[in-house]
């Protein structure tokens, strides 16, 4: 099903791209222009969850290899829109999807696509650390086998948990029950677990919302490592977090609306909107 | 109402007085229900075990070599919850390995037989773990094997497969298939020339004791496994003269015990021989058998009158009689067990896939939800309707529709497997619904398949929960006479079932056939003991759930 890469030919993203800085002083991790595509982008996306519409109409594009954020207040739906790019919401009897979600150019709501091979493709890190009741190798392993990957198991299991940081910690106990580690730990192995199947893009559900602050600093140095390899798209209602580690970012805000989106320091610095700047100086949210 | 007594210093009390009596009412509640069983029980038990012909000696003997030292070793470890732990697990593991023997015994030497089992093996089982430890262990430059162990197992697969039918279906098919009867001759005559025990050992004490050895390894890092598995088989032989003086014990009956019992008993003691507090557990068995041995020693050299149990190996090994001291339950432990473990399996089958079906599969809303809301409805009604309208359904389905044999095994089981079915099918969902969601979206969201979801995330956590209602509802089945007596199971058969269509008794129907009897030796006597093998059956039953429920409970 794999298309090819859609080099976006509108200016809108090409200034997107052009204008991007990094709002962390790293900036040598920041792709070059050239490079930086476009992996997903919505057009005119809605969502109802029944009669309700949890999105209305969203255009949105996120680049590649870097940490996309979607801010804004409980019930706004982000989290709905992080959903809708996985096909999670399929799993929502009352979902109903309209309008395109294009990943590397197709739309993933076509009838032709398998929202099973989808989600191989694209790895997901819930908000609360849902390690499955196996051992830490098994949770690392789980993808790959399932997706009868399973030559050179042990390496790929160690080099995951390498990449999640969290290697040195579990190296001598990876046949100990993966509920025996502690919340950060578990949140990084649910990493680890996804980027086990080498996916394109990394969904992230607020990763760190149920952490407490050294863990939550753990995994945010982790994400910014991440998007040196994956695209890392990334739910938080933690503005500051935002701020720290994202490249772009998206306000929505409550009833479904995308309000703004652009360069992170930008949205931050110089909101076009005033109900952006409200929500981000905390009048409200 | 005493709650606004507020007085000048302090915060004043508040009444407790309603909560006291709810709890004392509780209290007295529970007190209630136990003592009454605890009465009941005593009462069969006295009249099962014969226990007025005993002198009062006897009971001070056993009480010191049997009780007090019991006792005293469970008050010594009331505060180590490792040593409880190992306790229970060892018992459950006897009583369960018990059950298994039992049944491994009904069905491998009653009702399959050892050269049906032989041929099996040979053709099914024997290719079928070739291919699966082919697949596992061996890499792929022996390809040739991993073929041949296909190819015989297509092969062979066909051959029993045509061998059974001509067996079901006897001799009106045969002739035309005596090409393919011939192997099977040259195999009967291979069983013959090995005879029962051999076929046994070959088939499936060497498979359980290897098995028994790589799972200890797998569990531990020493060579426990290895020592558990010479030890099984010398034991094994060792204990051939001891077996061959008891009767109605044969060699082959022997080999099957060490599978079903010893074999996981030693797993068990290999597992958690290491840990010193585990150890201690596992020494609980061997006090109560010391104190067994003991008091029966000293009542020997003092000549105390002894109790004159009627529950006693006679009872267990010998068919129906007229005459209180032969009559025995033979027929129908082998019949109940046979008819259990048909249940099981159809329970487990069916139960356990209308259950994944509803909670996984079907869609909660638009029609289809309709739809499953309402067959949802009627599986929790069902599972009210009292056992004997179960009867009647049996009567009317299977013996009168379908003209299956009044009495049979396999009328039995049907039967039995609808009055269980909803409890199995509500106690399933139950578990799967307890299998947080989160554990599916991870699965999900990996992009496993809905059927990958199930079977390595849904399935394993939800596995103990439906073990445990299933076991349960096994323990209604077995104990039911209600539908058993609308479907014409008689309570007066001399022989033991040895197909799914033969004729057959089971325990509760026995006893109530017992119950009427004019001797006054079987109401006092072997009716008190069939009801007491009945209730270790189901204490075993039970005490295995449970065994595997705390198991669970400890690994979440």
């Amino acid at each position: 099903m794999s298309k090819d890469v859609t080099q976006d030919p509108e200016t809108d993203s090409e200034k997107l791209i052009s204008t991007d800085v990094s709002t962390d002083d790293a900036d040598g991790d920041v792709p070059d222009e050239s490079q930086v595509r476009t992996v997903i982008e919505s057009q005119d996306l809605d969502v109802f969850y029944g009669d309700t519409q949890a999105l209305q109409s969203i255009d949105l594009e996120i680049p590649a290899r870097q940490v996309t954020a979607m801010i804004g207040p409980s019930g706004c739906g982000k989290s709905t829109f992080l959903r809708c790019i996985n096909r999670m919401n399929d799993l929502i009897d009352i979902a109903r999807v309209e309008g395109e979600l294009l990943f590397e150019g197709k739309n993933v709501y076509d009838d032709d696509v398998d929202p099973v091979a989808l989600r191989r493709r694209i790895g997901m890190v819930f908000q609360h650390p849902n390690p499955f009741p196996k051992s830490i190798y098994d949770n690392v392993a789980y993808g790959l086998k399932i997706q009868d990957k399973t030559e050179n198991l042990d390496q790929k299991v160690e080099q995951a948990l390498k990449r999640a940081a969290l290697w040195d910690e579990v190296k001598d106990r990876l046949d100990e029950s993966a509920l025996d580690l502690s919340g950060g730990q578990q949140q990084r192995l649910c990493i680890a677990r996804a980027i086990a199947v080498d996916p394109e893009v990394i969904l992230m559900d607020e990763p760190a919302s149920a952490l407490d602050p050294i863990a939550t600093s753990q995994i945010e140095d982790l994400i910014e490592e991440l998007a040196e390899e994956f695209t890392v798209v990334i739910v938080t209602h933690n503005m500051q977090q935002a701020a720290r580690i994202s490249d772009k970012t998206a306000v929505f805000l409550t009833g479904g609306e995308l309000v703004e989106f652009g360069n992170t320091n930008e949205i931050f610095e110089n909101p076009e909107s005033e109900r952006v700047e409200d929500y981000i100086t905390g009048k409200f949210g | 109402m005493a709650t606004d007594t507020t007085t000048d210093d302090g915060f004043g009390q508040v009444s407790r007085v309603k909560g006291v009596v709810f709890e004392y009412l509780t209290l007295a509640a529970s007190l209630l229900g136990i003592v009454s069983l605890a009465i009941l029980l005593s009462y069969v038990s006295y009249d099962a075990f014969g226990l007025d012909a005993a002198a009062p000696a006897w009971y001070v003997v056993f009480l010191l070599t049997l009780v007090a030292p019991s006792a005293g070793f469970l008050w010594y470890v009331r505060d180590r919850s490792t040593v409880r732990s190992s306790i229970s697990g060892v018992l459950s593991v006897i009583l369960g390995g018990t059950l298994v023997a039992l049944g491994l015994v009904v069905v491998l030497s009653i009702i399959v037989g050892p050269d049906v089992w032989f041929a099996h093996s040979l053709f099914i089982l024997g290719p079928t773990l070739a291919l699966l430890g082919y697949a596992r262990y061996v890499d792929d430059s022996a390809v040739w094997a991993g073929t041949a162990a296909g190819v015989w197992l297509f092969v062979g697969a066909v051959l029993t497969a045509i061998d059974d039918l001509l067996l079901v279906f006897g001799q009106q098919l045969a002739s035309p298939f005596d090409l393919v009867t011939m192997p099977e001759e040259l195999l009967l005559q291979a069983a013959i020339l090995l005879g029962t025990p051999g076929v046994y050992f070959l088939t499936v004490l060497v498979p359980a004791v290897v098995l028994a050895d790589r799972y200890v390894a797998s569990r531990s890092n020493d060579r426990r496994g290895h020592s558990l598995a010479v030890a099984l088989v010398l034991v094994t032989f060792a204990a051939v003269p001891l077996v061959d003086t008891v009767p109605a014990v044969s060699r082959g009956s022997w080999l099957l015990v060490v599978v079903g019992f010893l074999t996981p008993l030693g797993v068990y003691v290999a597992l958690n021989a290491a840990d010193s507090d585990s150890r201690l557990g596992l020494a609980f068995p061997l006090v109560v058998l010391a104190g067994l041995f003991a008091g029966r020693l000293v009542v020997d050299v003092l000549g105390v009158a002894r109790p004159e149990p009627w529950f006693d190996w006679q009872l267990l090994t010998s068919s129906a009689s007229a005459t209180p001291a032969d009559a025995g339950l033979y027929p129908a432990i082998i019949g109940s067990v046979f008819i259990i473990v048909l249940v099981a399996v159809f329970t487990v089958v069916f139960g356990v896939g209308a259950a994944v079906f509803l909670e996984e599969y079907a869609s909660s809303s638009g029609p289809v939800g309709k739809v499953t809301r309402f067959i949802q409805v009627n599986i929790s009604n069902l599972a009210g309707v009292p056992s004997v309208v179960y009867g009647l359904l049996g009567l009317a389905l299977f013996l009168r529709l379908l003209g299956m044999g009044a009495g049979t095994v396999i009328v039995a089981a049907l039967t039995l497997s609808l009055l269980i079915l909803p409890i199995v099918i509500i106690s399933a969902q139950e578990a799967i619904r307890s299998v947080p969601d989160d554990m599916r979206q991870a699965g999900y969201g990996m992009g496993a398949t809905r059927w990958q979801v199930i079977k390595t995330v849904v399935l394993p956590e939800a596995l103990p929960g439906i073990l445990t209602g299933t076991i349960l509802a096994l323990g209604r089945a077995i104990g039911e006479t209600a539908p058993l007596i609308l479907i014409g199971i008689a309570s007066f058969v001399t022989w033991a079932p040895d197909g799914v269509f033969s004729r057959v008794t089971a325990m509760p129907m026995q006893i109530y056939g017992w119950a009427f009897y004019p001797d006054p030796g079987f109401r006092h006597g072997v009716v008190p003991a069939g009801v007491i093998t009945l209730l270790a059956v189901l204490l075993a039953m039970n005490s295995v759930a449970i065994f595997v429920r705390n198991r669970y409970e400890r690994s979440t």
